[in-house]
């Protein structure tokens, strides 16, 4: 059982002052092995606090952040599933999920982690599974009108994996989970 | 003891008792070869009696032309040795002369005998009394035996016992008002006072309290004085500051005092003086001599 | 110094040789019931005590034995007395001893089986033995009898319940014994400091503070008597004392005992003898450190008002704050040169006994803080450390306490001792303030309110000095990023209070400088963006005419804010900045705006941005902004699509040109806006993509020799793939044929490098495509044309 924190579009502190406190105290060092984020922290300080929840971090760009040298993309094996990560800025139109899917099939990875527009999403279709974590401060977005804060924790057993997103909604945590498999064996191409 | 003048053995043995031996109280005496031997107490206008016991030595008889025991009150000057004044001189004839071949006894009596004097021993001179018995002979020499007894008289308390307070001092140098409660002490009594500093411009050590005795015997060009420091008592250790008081108590029992004697019988006095001593850090002494007179109270 | 130390250590091993010989001779005497010889071995081992050569700490060793044995010797005494030995006598015998200090100490240890004896009243022999111990007029060796003196009767005094209890005045009797024995302990004390050259001060006064316990254990005991209620104290224990303080003059022993006694009587006393205690002070030396005990005081009587709720009316009953207001005053009053330090120290703590006792007393805490401010005029600004810091702590300790900046800006004098600090230490403490925000989460919601507030952090917001160090880059930037935060928690329900909160807000960070600005441009834009989305939720409440509130005026400011970037410059942010607008400005419905805000972009773009990469991903945001807006019509639009393909086929680089061509190609057709269905023009980008992949291929061809790679082929048909899906009827089933088989050739071809990720995107295309046929229904049917 391997824990992944997905998260992103902080957007501190253009758009939000932190993390609400709610989940911040959930976020304990120690229990969740990889933290993979879409992009948009923007400052060193949310990196540094990220990297005290897992040492293990990785992220991309989002066009805010004050690091210019996070990659475009990047992917990640973890267990039977191959993870990609993109801000999403970059696949137009924004949060269309067939360019997703174009972009999941280019980098060829069961999981597409993506962001931009704020707004939590888990689609399957037949190249794999679509996340998009949303904005873990609930920050202002062009795109989705009423963010709710929000982030998602996979939990990666074998071929098994099981998305809980938590959102918070008018003060109080909600927990949802969703169950993907995948049935085909892992692709043997490399980067 | 037996006082021979000339001769080796003594004749007969003299012993003289008092009546009230047994009661009455001993003191000790210091005799001048420094033995100290006990002899009754006596009080002026006291009676003393007892007996007189005359024992002839081994048996031979004792030929004799008298015997006469007498009541000694004596003053001795001592750069006038062996000079005694007989202030007082009691005689009761004992025996007619005749033999005395075995033990006689015989009772003697002075009575309400004046001893207004209290026995003394001084530096300069002795005040004692005695009685000498005296069985007179001839060209053999007179027997002598001698029997000292202690006279001391009590005082009643002064009527007026009026406390000494004075101040004193040195100009921009010291100024202390000193108080002692009385001007008469018992025997037994105690100084109570204290020391108030006034003005305190030198470095104070310390300050005793000293009683001293003063001597004085003789008059006129023949005085001679004898002082002597009986006690020397530390009353403050440290320097005061103006304002303080210091407490003065200071028990007279345990030092070897007397009572004043003023002029005894014109020959010498015997005065006691409290002296205060400050003496400051280069040991340089400041003082203030001050008379008491000294009584021996009833109560022991 | 070394020689007499070590002579020190001779005579202290001489003493000791010498007190323990003569113990010797007392425990032999002891084990024979000789009371006289007792008597004068005793008396003759206490005479080791009558050295000068010892120093207070030697001295000490050496009384330490005597103790010991003294103890010895008290026990013997007991034992006598109870074979018949009359302890009258035994109390006068021991006072024939002609050296006094052996005499007193024998006396008070005689003085003690007297007293447990019972054959006297406890005060009277206790009053005897203080006054006789007057004999000793030697500081130190008073002292230390007078400590002994202390040390035995400590158990004997007729307390309250006691066994030596005397009498009605049973208590008062025992009050006055400790406070003799302290007066004069006191007095010897304070006389150290005048004994000896005037060089060897500095020695003296450490060794009156090791000494200085010996004369302050009076003050506890007397504190251990029970029967010492409040009215004995109030009447007379404490009068007694500070009499005694007062008196001596000296500024070692004040500055002690001061402090004594506030640390060894209850705080409840010292409540309800808050005048008389404070009333000593302006009595004092001018040089003791008062500020340090009055501080100490309040502190004291913090943690009491803070230990529970029921002690606070008593607080209020004895009136403390104006007592401890006015003591304080009097003494900087008095203490004209008091440094700046003392003087803030001591409003610190008044403050910290204000905000516990009095919370809710906002006029007090202004009241210090001015009384504070008055003090301070005058000195221009704090040079030292420990003032700047105690400034700091003064500050900082009613938004500790409040939790809430609000109540902190209703403080009028808070701004004015801010004035007094370096700036600097303006800086800290402006971040304090922010820190204590963000911590409490609170919400500055008024522009007064805010006004106050940036006026607070003006060091923060910027530049107070034309020659300034330069701030360590990281430090600068945690400032800037601490002062965006801040900015979030500026918020009000009502949009006109809003906008007013956001217009003081724009005033302050426009004084900047092209430093911050970028730190806190976009904070603003945002929160007036987020207004901006508020103000049309409530488009159903009717909108006032004379509002100011209005999304366009909101617009007008956004554009002014934006544009002060441009002194900066930061071209990059201030295009995502306008983009963002034109978005919102889309949503309003406000063509012209959006047009305008779009135009902006543009003209950075063009003129500011000539990085490659930086091109690259503003492209992105143009058409992915361009793409959702729906408020364009057709005129504007075209001209905008225009202007951005033309962009797009001008990047640096041919691939990204490629990518950011077929990427314009969904300008042409927006799903949800069927105005925006132009088939034909987007095969035109489709097809324009396609030769520049082309033109790609021959570069790589004509550099290495080989063909390069397909991978912008794939990408491009996955979007010949995605409009074909979608029913654009230019995208051909042939069209997509054809690509599919110009990729296989190209990558079977002989000159092809292997490419794994081509390979395997177009291997997941086709998956796809077969995917999709397999799905049946109108996608299986459109995609059953396509052959593998």
């Amino acid at each position: 059982m391997v824990l992944v924190l997905a998260l992103g579009d902080l957007h501190i502190p253009h758009r939000a002052p932190d993390l609400p406190a709610k989940f911040k105290s959930m976020l304990v060092p120690g229990k969740i092995q990889h933290v993979v984020c879409t992009g948009n922290l923007c400052i060193k300080e949310v990196h540094d606090y990220l990297k005290t929840v897992c040492p293990d971090l990785h992220i991309t760009r989002g066009e805010y952040d004050e690091e210019t040298r996070y990659p475009e993309t990047k992917i990640l094996t973890i267990g039977q599933f191959k993870l990609g990560i993109c801000h999403g800025h970059q696949v137009i139109p924004w949060g269309d999920l067939d360019s997703l899917a174009m972009l999941q099939r280019q980098l060829d990875v069961d999981i597409l982690v993506t962001g931009h527009t704020h707004q939590f999403t888990a689609y399957k279709h037949e190249a794999g599974v679509v996340i998009n974590p949303g904005s873990a401060t609930g920050a202002y977005s062009g795109i989705t009108y009423d963010v709710n804060p929000s982030f998602v924790l996979m939990d990666i057993d074998g071929l098994r994996v099981v998305v809980y997103v938590y959102e918070l909604i008018d003060g109080e945590v909600k927990v949802d989970k969703i169950d993907f498999k995948k049935t085909t064996a892992p692709t043997n191409s490399t980067l | 003891m037996n006082y021979l003048i000339g001769a080796f053995k003594p004749a007969c043995h003299i012993a003289v008792t008092f009546s009230d031996g047994k009661t009455r109280k001993q003191v000790p005496l210091k005799k001048e070869n420094g033995q100290v031997v006990m002899v009754p107490l006596f009080h002026s206008q006291e009676n003393i009696a007892g007996k007189i016991s005359i024992e002839p030595v081994s048996g031979k008889k004792v030929e004799h032309n008298g015997i006469k025991v007498e009541l000694l009150g004596q003053i001795e000057m001592y750069f006038d040795r062996n000079n005694f004044y007989d202030f007082t001189s009691l005689v009761r004839e004992l025996d007619v002369p005749g033999e005395i071949y075995e033990r006689k006894t015989y009772p003697f009596e002075f009575s309400t005998v004046e001893m207004p004097y209290e026995t003394y021993n001084g530096v300069n001179v002795r005040l004692r009394y005695v009685l000498k018995v005296t069985i007179s002979r001839g060209y053999a020499g007179s027997i002598v035996e001698y029997q000292d007894f202690v006279v001391r008289n009590y005082s009643p308390p002064p009527p007026i016992n009026n406390s000494i307070k004075m101040e004193v001092g040195i100009e921009d140098c010291l100024h202390i008002e000193f108080e002692y409660n009385k001007s008469k002490y018992h025997l037994k009594d105690v100084i109570i006072g204290k020391i108030y500093f006034l003005l305190v411009r030198i470095k104070i050590k310390n300050m005793d309290l000293e009683i001293r005795r003063r001597e004085s015997t003789g008059s006129g060009p023949n005085t001679h004085v004898e002082t002597e420091t009986l006690a020397k008592f530390e009353l403050m250790d440290g320097a005061p500051v103006r304002g303080e008081s210091i407490p003065i108590r200071l028990f007279l029992s345990p030092y070897e005092l007397t009572p004043t004697y003023r002029n005894i019988n014109n020959k010498f006095s015997v005065k006691y003086y409290l002296n205060l001593v400050l003496v400051d850090e280069e040991d340089r002494r400041y003082f203030k001599q001050q008379e008491v007179t000294i009584y021996r109270a009833e109560s022991s | 110094m070394h020689a007499v130390t070590e002579d020190e250590e001779k005579w202290l091993a001489a003493g000791i040789t010498g007190l323990q010989q003569n113990a010797f001779y007392m425990h032999r005497a002891l084990d024979s019931n000789n009371l006289k010889d007792a008597l004068k071995y005793s008396a003759q081992m206490l005479s080791e005590l009558r050295t000068s050569r010892l120093s207070p700490q030697k001295y000490y060793e050496l009384y330490m034995r005597a103790f010991d044995e003294l103890r010895k010797l008290e026990m013997f005494f007991r034992e006598e007395t109870k074979r018949g030995c009359s302890v009258v006598e035994l109390y006068e015998l021991v006072q024939h001893a002609g050296n006094i200090l052996p005499r007193l100490y024998l006396l008070c240890t005689v003085g003690s089986v007297y007293i447990k004896s019972k054959e006297a009243p406890a005060k009277d022999i206790l009053k005897d033995l203080v006054e006789m111990s007057r004999g000793i007029q030697h500081p130190l060796r008073g002292l230390f009898l007078r400590s002994y003196l202390s040390q035995v009767s400590r158990d004997k005094l007729p307390d309250l319940g006691s066994e030596y209890e005397g009498d009605a005045d049973t208590v008062s009797d025992a009050v006055e014994f400790v406070l003799q024995n302290f007066t004069e302990m006191n007095k010897l004390w304070v006389r150290m400091q005048h004994q000896g050259p005037a060089r060897e001060k500095e020695k003296r006064e450490k060794e009156r503070s090791e000494l200085r316990d010996l004369v302050g254990k009076n003050l506890h005991v007397l504190s251990q008597i029970e029967g010492v209620d409040l009215d004995m104290y109030r009447e007379t224990v404490l009068p007694r004392i500070l009499e005694q303080v007062v008196n001596c003059k000296d500024e070692i022993a004040q500055g002690y005992l001061m402090d004594c006694i506030i640390q060894v009587f209850p705080d409840e006393y010292h409540l309800q003898t808050l005048e008389t205690l404070l009333g000593a002070f302006p009595q004092l030396q001018p040089s003791v450190d008062i500020k340090m005990v009055l501080s100490r005081l309040m502190e004291r009587l913090s943690n009491y008002a803070a230990s529970s709720a029921d002690v606070l009316p008593e607080f209020f009953q004895v009136e403390a704050f104006a007592k401890l207001s006015s003591a304080i005053s009097k003494v900087i009053e008095a203490q004209d040169d008091m440094p700046v330090f003392g003087v803030v120290t001591l409003y610190s703590s008044l403050l910290t006994f204000t905000l516990q006792v009095h919370p809710d007393r906002l006029d007090y805490v202004d009241q210090i803080l001015g009384a504070c401010v008055k003090k301070l005029s005058g000195k221009g600004k704090l040079e030292d450390n420990k003032s700047r810091k105690q400034i700091v702590a003064l500050l900082s300790a009613p938004l500790e306490k409040y939790n809430d900046i609000d109540t902190a800006l209703k403080l009028s004098n808070y701004p004015n001792v801010m004035e007094y600090l370096d700036d600097g230490t303006k800086k800290e403490m402006a971040s304090v303030i922010i820190q204590s925000i963000m911590k409490n989460k609170s919400l500055i919601s008024t522009s007064e309110k805010v006004e106050a507030l940036f006026e607070l952090i003006k060091g923060l917001i910027k530049d107070l000095e034309e020659n300034l160090l330069e701030l360590d880059e990281e430090d600068f930037h945690e400032e800037q990023n601490s002062v965006a935060r801040l900015i979030q928690m500026l918020h009000n329900d009502d949009p006109e209070e809003m906008l007013k909160i956001i217009t003081t807000v724009k005033k302050h960070i426009l004084t900047g400088g092209a430093k911050r600005l970028p730190f806190t441009v976009p904070p603003l834009i945002f929160n007036s963006l987020k207004l901006i989305r508020r103000l049309q939720n409530q488009e159903e409440t009717v909108a006032d005419e004379d509002a100011s509130a209005t999304p366009r005026k909101i617009f007008q400011l956004l554009n002014q804010i934006i544009e002060a970037l441009s002194s900066v410059p930061k071209p990059e942010l201030a295009l995502r900045l306008y983009l963002q607008c034109a978005e919102a400005a889309d949503d309003c419905d406000l063509e012209p705006v959006a047009y305008e805000f779009f135009t902006q972009a543009y003209l950075l773009y063009e003129e500011e941005i000539s990085d490659s990469k930086s091109q690259v991903t503003a492209m992105h945001l143009i058409i992915g902004t361009l793409q959702r807006m729906h408020v364009f019509g057709v005129e504007n639009r075209d001209t905008l699509t225009h202007k951005a393909t033309g962009y797009s086929a001008k990047l640096l680089k041919k691939p990204d040109q490629c990518r950011a061509v077929y990427a314009c190609s969904h300008l042409f057709w927006v799903d949800d806006q069927d105005s925006i269905k132009d088939g034909e023009r987007v095969l035109l980008c489709l097809k324009r993509a396609l030769r520049i992949a082309n033109a790609v291929q021959q570069m790589a061809n004509a550099t290495r020799g080989s063909s390069g790679s397909v991978l912008l082929f794939i990408e491009i048909l996955n979007k010949y793939l995605y409009f074909f899906e979608k029913g654009v009827t230019q995208i051909t089933v042939a069209s997509v044929q054809s690509l599919i088989e110009l990729i296989t050739n190209e990558m079977q071809g002989e000159n092809s490098t292997s490419d794994p990720t081509a390979d395997a995107f177009f291997a997941s295309t086709l998956r796809f495509i077969q995917f999709q046929k397999d799905k049946g229904g109108a996608v299986g049917e459109r995609y059953e044309a396509i052959k593998l």
